[in-house]
């Protein structure tokens, strides 16, 4: 029987394009569906109402949501729709996915990353796991990504510097704000090894793509020049080219159908029109971030999945990862520096480009001896202006700033300072109380029900994150900021999300296998970041673009 | 990096229409026009009638005008307000609910001074304001009023506050570019195309 397409793909962002791109450029006929517009670069302005005050790239809460659920301190649970709280759980709904709104900060895992179960031992209460595959099995995708979505960087080496099979990067690094020099000057004087971040934000222009404008404006904002690596202008525009790949703008996929054998054969989707309407493929690939894959999975029950879509075994939803850490400011105030400092602290536009990773591993006693940890990258603070003004809008004594102590406020928190921050990010270990379900009484505006996801942690990610935090409060002191504050919590950033399905060999306690195909559906596939037993302890973006571009090589053998 | 945006809890809204007695119909209030205020000659704040001439009134009083640094008129923070609850994706019952908090603020200004709110001093009006701040749906509507202010200070000039820039130049604010175009706001983005009509 025909099919309307060779692939169907579901979602368009990092885990999807690599897929859409290889295969398209191989001769298969691709159909893209995705739920969000296609905004292109002439769409995208430093515009904050646009990128972070209104819900222009995400759905209304009220048409669609979450029902997140919070640990109380007695232990109970707490759920509540984020229509009522306002907790907005959505990243970018667009083609290309939130890789359009990223900073770009790019790590690979490590090798023991893949198996941190036998390097690091079982902890209570997590459900940690080796991967089915070594970071050998991926060391020539990471590379890959490099040069397909465009990486810039340098390549310094140190002590957990992971393995590479080419000597650098192929972009140099971006454009570097001055206050890295004293954040190297700190960490010199402290003993540490401070490293240039990379950044998938090209430097100088390839690929028919320009190359970083430096605007100062990166992350939550779509990039007008094209030199972010986002799925959409790195991948999709040339998939589009070919001729075999369609993208289907706001089609909303709400069920998978298959047959009594569990083989897929029709994605159902409504259309702009909000009609339902179906399309069938030889071949699914799944990738809308991992809460909506686990979502639409466990509402795609079928014959041989009465549960939903591999979920055989009651492991479909389950371990999702969000990333640990915590955050940090301190101020450097211009009052306390000559002109000429200060204006170089005021310069807007190039990256501090600088991470620690000294402490990946660590050995303390009172964790118990050899430790994951984790990385401590340095930005300065967003300039969205009306986000660093709300930071005022509440007095000391909790009531409404206003009148003219409210201008003295604004004034002061706009001219006086420069302000650093860091950010921590270690392994948001999997544990059985945080996972996807179908939520019960919550449908949205088509009347599926939404995700629900629970939001529990485990302790020893605030543990980790409090001696990263520490270090990294030390780099600080050592450049003589004033009024440093910090805060580690088990709050988990949307942003930075995997798991779900994660990839193993057993079926018993794996949803995919170690090709991202689903045990025991014979053509389907899941490639956003829904594979990851664990996450390591750094961004998940390049991963899930590595695996994608690997998930496609193995298709590719197939078709 | 998304702002953090509750919406009005509805009890809120229905106990502060039921103090103050819905006197609009709620669809009267919703009106909506199709795009944003285009700049003109003559200034917005000429012949303003209530509701908006004591929302100025209170926007001004929450953002003073000073020697060196501009006020709530200075900016169109109007227009702004007036941009952003006529637009498309605006909420009516957030509309709805700042639309009649004039009512309760005039209500007890006269009730407590006996004039309505633009006719006090600036005393009375903080007096007033505080006043209104104490309770929930209160300080929901001034907390609604100081964002929409904030916005209207810092937002680009296309949305029709932050006039010629003020709001940026007196922070010292240096913005982004490329900067937002009237064709492109923000919720004139990604609109699906329009529903297929029969003929």
């Amino acid at each position: 029987m025909s099919k309307d397409y060779d692939i169907c793909v579901v979602g368009s962002g990092a885990g999807a394009g690599p897929i859409i791109s290889e295969l398209a450029k191989a001769g298969q006929s691709v159909l893209v569906l995705e739920k969000g517009p296609w905004l292109r670069e002439e769409d995208f302005f430093k515009d904050e109402m646009a990128c972070c005050r209104r819900s222009t790239y995400t759905p209304k809460l009220e048409d669609e949501q979450h029902v997140l659920e919070e640990q109380m301190e007695n232990g109970d649970w707490f759920s509540e729709a984020t229509s009522e709280s306002g907790w907005d759980f959505w990243n970018g709904n667009v083609v290309g996915g939130s890789s359009n709104f990223m900073s770009g900060y790019f790590y690979r895992l490590k090798p023991e990353d893949f198996r941190l179960l036998s390097e690091f031992g079982p902890i209570e209460g997590a459900n940690i796991a080796d991967w089915p595959i070594s970071y050998e099995d991926m060391e020539p995708y990471y590379t890959k990504v490099e040069t397909e979505v465009g990486i810039s960087g340098k390549i310094i080496p140190h002590k957990f510097q992971e393995p590479r099979s080419t000597p650098d990067f192929p972009y140099p690094p971006t454009l570097e704000h001055p206050i890295v020099e004293r954040i190297d000057a700190a960490c010199e004087a402290l003993g540490l090894q401070s490293l240039p971040t990379p950044r998938a934000v090209l430097s100088r222009p390839a690929n028919g793509r320009n190359s970083c404008e430096y605007s100062g404006y990166c992350g939550s904002y779509g990039c007008s020049s094209g030199a972010k690596g986002s799925a959409r202008a790195a991948l999709l525009d040339a998939a589009v080219k070919t001729g075999n790949c369609e993208i289907r703008a706001h089609a909303k996929v709400y069920r998978l159908k298959s047959d009594s054998q569990g083989r897929i054969t029709e994605a159902l989707y409504y259309d702009a029109d909000n009609q339902p309407r179906s399309v069938s493929a030889k071949l699914f690939v799944v990738a809308c971030q991992a809460i909506e894959t686990s979502r639409l999975l466990l509402a795609s029950d079928g014959p041989k999945h009465p549960r939903g879509l591999g979920n055989n075994h009651n492991q479909l939803g389950r371990n999702l990862l969000f990333s640990a850490g915590g955050s940090g400011t301190g101020e450097f105030h211009y009052s306390k520096m000559d002109k000429l400092e200060a204006a170089a602290l005021k310069t807007r536009g190039p990256f501090v480009n600088r991470g620690l990773q000294d402490w990946y591993y660590f050995n303390d006693r009172a964790f118990g001896g050899n430790t994951k940890g984790g990385v401590i990258d340095f930005l300065l603070r967003h300039p969205n202006p009306i986000a660093k003004a709300m930071s005022v809008r509440w007095n000391d004594d909790d009531n409404l700033n206003w009148g003219n102590e409210l201008k003295r406020d604004l004034k002061t928190v706009f001219t006086q300072s420069q302000d650093l921050r860091f950010e921590v990010f270690n392994d948001w270990l999997p544990t059985d109380d945080c996972f996807v379900s179908l939520d019960p009484n919550v449908r949205d505006k088509w009347g599926s029900a939404v995700a629900r996801v629970r939001l529990g942690y485990h302790p020893h990610d605030l543990r980790v994150g409090e001696y990263l935090s520490g270090q990294a409060l030390k780099v600080l002191r050592q450049m003589g900021a004033e009024n440093i504050r910090y805060s580690v919590s088990g709050s988990p950033p949307a942003n930075l999300v995997a798991g779900g399905c994660r990839f193993g060999q057993d079926i018993k306690t794996s949803v995919l296998n170690a090709d991202c195909r689903l045990h025991d559906v014979e053509n389907l596939y899941v490639t956003d970041g829904s594979f990851m037993p664990t996450g390591g302890s750094v961004p998940y973006t390049w991963t899930i673009y590595a695996n994608a571009f690997r998930v496609a090589d193995i298709i590719k053998q197939r078709v | 990096m998304k702002a953090h945006r509750p919406h009005i809890n509805r009890r809120q809204f229905l106990q502060l229409v039921a103090a103050t007695g819905a006197s609009l119909p709620l669809g009267q209030l919703c009106a909506k026009q199709s795009g944003p205020e285009t700049r003109s000659e003559t200034s917005p704040y000429e012949n303003l009638k209530d509701p908006w001439l004591s929302l100025a009134e209170v926007q001004q009083h929450l953002l003073p005008t000073e020697k060196n640094a501009p006020g709530a008129r200075d900016i169109h923070a109007l227009v702004f307000l007036r941009n952003m609850l006529n637009a498309p994706d605006s909420d009516a019952e957030e509309r709805g609910f700042i639309l009649k908090g004039v009512d309760w603020l005039n209500d007890l200004s006269v009730k407590n001074h006996q004039q309505i709110f633009r006719k006090l001093s600036p005393e009375k009006k903080e007096k007033v304001l505080r006043r209104i701040e104490t309770s929930r749906a209160g300080s929901r509507w001034l907390s609604l009023m100081m964002s929409y202010l904030i916005e209207a200070l810092l937002s680009d000039p296309v949305y029709g506050g932050n006039r010629d820039g003020k709001g940026w130049a007196w922070l010292e604010h240096q913005p982004g570019f490329p900067s937002p175009t009237a064709d492109k706001l923000y919720y004139k983005l990604g609109q699906p195309p329009r529903r297929r009509t029969k003929s």
